[in-house]
């Protein structure tokens, strides 16, 4: 089992790191399309010509593209990261602060995500050829029709402004000090024992998990029934029931088990959609995350932080991608025996 | 009913072709039926709420926005933008991809091999987060939004085509069209191209969805259109900070949003279900 992870993982990292080079040479290529000056941005207005072309100079301006891309790689590599322009502060500090945030989001709204999309998917295939999935049915297609952002502005003038019952902005309460150990808010709290500051971020991490997890569901929900259907058509599930099992049995023992797989599959995919969700959903709620932190440095055109936030997006879809083909590595006798 | 097509006796297809025949004529009639100029401002009347509602004005069917400009004229007008980059853009991102899936699928070797790289590239990035980078680089502007959309959604279209090709492609009608002296060219357009049709209509329809839905996140981000143009998910982030005194200004657009992809999303069911010969010969089964 071990030796077979980790051929999985080699096998994986082969494919990403030529994978990530091609995306830093893109993401550098799409962002020198900008009519604007690096070097210009970084100096006071008042700035001399000489001075501009001594800062292009030092910031490597004034060499080829390819030079450029070269420098701005070998950097990475060695964990220079770069410098904030708006912020003056090392983009891996920003960094540091605003991916542990999305990370929980993300996290948390999969599990909502996988918990309802189950639940749904196992409803619509008992109550198949009936009333029931016809409701399920469309009930997923009306789901599906409003995306996560508008779910998320929905939510918030339900639950926060009209009835408010839940906070929607930020993370804490006012006046609640944060703890920092290991970056991640529930961790932390936990970790000081500070329940109050527990439950206070639990609260304000309710509304935005909805949004993502609602809408994340039905996919989760399509994929499960459509499965269950398929597996419903095999001998083993007939010689099952010869064999007396009830349709309680027969669900749990042989159908849930033979269809989970494709379904774990596609929930890859769609977590690597809903880490992306949770970009605009943290713009909503004034999330501190990475979402929040890629607005904000396009709208000042922040070359550096969307770089690396462009290139942690891609680094985190490449890990859940990894994690999934390894639980279905786990999960399949087939592919284990290999 | 016999001699409609057969897609079209899908109730689904029908509710969702009804839905998106009404959203195009606003979009057509917009300049005509739109009682106010969608951008002209009346600060006198800021924030009116809807006609049924206390207060509300008939001169303002649906109110105003915090600049006292009229929303259903600008819901109006952001059914232009909306419907043309939703056709635009998945008619790009179908040729695109539908291009290169029929390629790598029917030639295969180094050709499919490249073609599958490219969208391993693609698929680690979040839509989302690509698209936002793309407009970023490329500059706020109609054509760009569509350029965006293609450039990302085209992967959408190549990965599930180029499965379908790989599959028609073994065929015996395949092979016999390549032993009459078929030319490629002619064996994928006369042969393999008319297999793969109804999934490709299936695929557009559901791309026309995502593309409305892409193009109101990014005029919620600020990057699509620019300013002077009404855009459905621009009016959506100009209403959040009103969130509290005029709730009708942010549901209204995101009312429009949903209408319209709900459209493009019945319609690619019913067409799904009427076209697609596997999931119609289980079903009758």
């Amino acid at each position: 089992m071990f030796a077979t992870l980790l051929s999985l993982f080699l096998r994986r990292l082969a494919v990403a790191v030529p994978t990530l080079f091609v995306v830093s040479a893109l993401l550098f290529i799409v962002l020198r399309l900008l009519p604007v000056d690096p070097a210009a941005m970084s100096l006071p207005p008042n700035a001399t010509n000489d001075e501009l072309a001594a800062m292009r100079s030092t910031m490597g301006l004034d060499k080829s593209l390819v030079t450029q891309f070269l420098i701005w790689l070998g950097q990475i590599l060695g964990g220079d990261f770069g410098n904030s322009i708006q912020y003056r502060l090392p983009v891996w500090q920003l960094i540091g602060d605003a991916l542990p945030a999305t990370i929980e989001l993300a996290l948390l709204s999969m599990v909502v995500a996988t918990i309802v999309g189950l639940a749904g998917g196992l409803a619509a295939f008992y109550f198949r050829d009936g009333a029931g999935e016809a409701v399920l049915d469309l009930g997923s297609v009306v789901i599906l029709s409003l995306p996560d952002f508008l779910w998320a502005l929905l939510l918030m003038l339900v639950l926060g402004v009209w009835l408010n019952a839940l906070p929607f902005m930020l993370r804490l309460d006012p006046g609640i000090e944060r703890p920092v150990i290991t970056g991640f808010l529930l961790i932390d709290t936990l970790l000081t024992g500070r329940l109050d500051a527990f439950a206070s971020a639990l609260k304000h991490m309710v509304l935005p998990v909805l949004a993502l997890g609602i809408s994340a569901a039905p996919s989760i929900m399509r994929v499960l029934r459509s499965s269950l259907l398929d597996v419903y058509q095999e001998d083993y599930i007939h010689q099952a029931r010869l064999r007396g099992l009830s349709e309680r049995q027969v669900l749990l023992r042989h159908g849930l088990k033979n269809a989970i797989l494709p379904t774990l599959s596609l929930m890859g995919v769609q977590f690597g959609f809903l880490f992306g969700g949770t970009l605009l959903v943290e713009v909503i709620f004034s999330y501190p995350g990475m979402g929040n932190l890629m607005i904000d440095s396009i709208r000042n055109v922040d070359l550096p932080v969307i770089q690396i936030v462009g290139l942690t997006y891609c680094v985190m879809v490449l890990l859940i991608s990894t994690v999934v083909d390894a639980l279905h590595l786990v999960l399949n006798p087939k592919l284990r025996a290999r | 009913m016999a001699a409609l097509p057969l897609w079209l006796r899908n109730t689904r297809s029908v509710i969702g072709l009804t839905i998106l025949v009404l959203v195009c004529a606003a979009a057509l009639l917009a300049p005509v039926i739109a009682p106010h100029d969608p951008n002209e401002q009346d600060l006198l009347n800021t924030l009116l709420p809807p006609v049924w509602a206390d207060g509300g004005d008939p001169a303002f069917v649906f109110g105003t926005d915090s600049l006292g400009r009229d929303i259903l004229s600008r819901l109006l007008h952001g059914a232009r933008v909306a419907m043309t980059v939703a056709i635009s853009a998945s008619f790009g991102a179908m040729l695109l991809g539908g291009f290169l899936a029929h390629v790598a699928g029917y030639f295969g070797g180094w050709a499919d091999w490249l073609i599958g790289r490219i969208i391993d590239v693609w698929l680690s990035f979040p839509p989302v987060v690509l698209s936002l980078i793309l407009m970023v680089g490329l500059g706020s502007g109609l054509w760009n939004v569509i350029l965006a959309i293609i450039l990302v959604d085209w992967t959408r279209f190549c990965r599930v085509l180029r499965a379908e090709v790989l599959v028609v492609r073994r065929r015996d009608y395949v092979a016999a069209a390549r032993l009459l002296g078929f030319s490629h060219l002619r064996t994928i357009v006369r042969e393999i191209l008319p297999a793969t049709l109804p999934l490709l209509i299936t695929l557009m329809a559901l791309e026309m969805g995502i593309a409305v839905v892409v193009e109101a996140i990014l005029s919620f981000a600020g990057m699509s259109v620019g300013n002077e143009v009404p855009a459905w998910g621009q009016m959506i982030a100009d209403a959040r900070q009103d969130i509290y005194t005029s709730p009708s200004t942010l549901i209204l657009p995101a009312f429009a949003v949903f209408i319209t992809v709900f459209g493009f999303n019945i319609l690619g069911d019913g067409l799904r279900r009427s076209l697609d010969t596997r999931l119609t010969q289980t079903e009758r089964a």
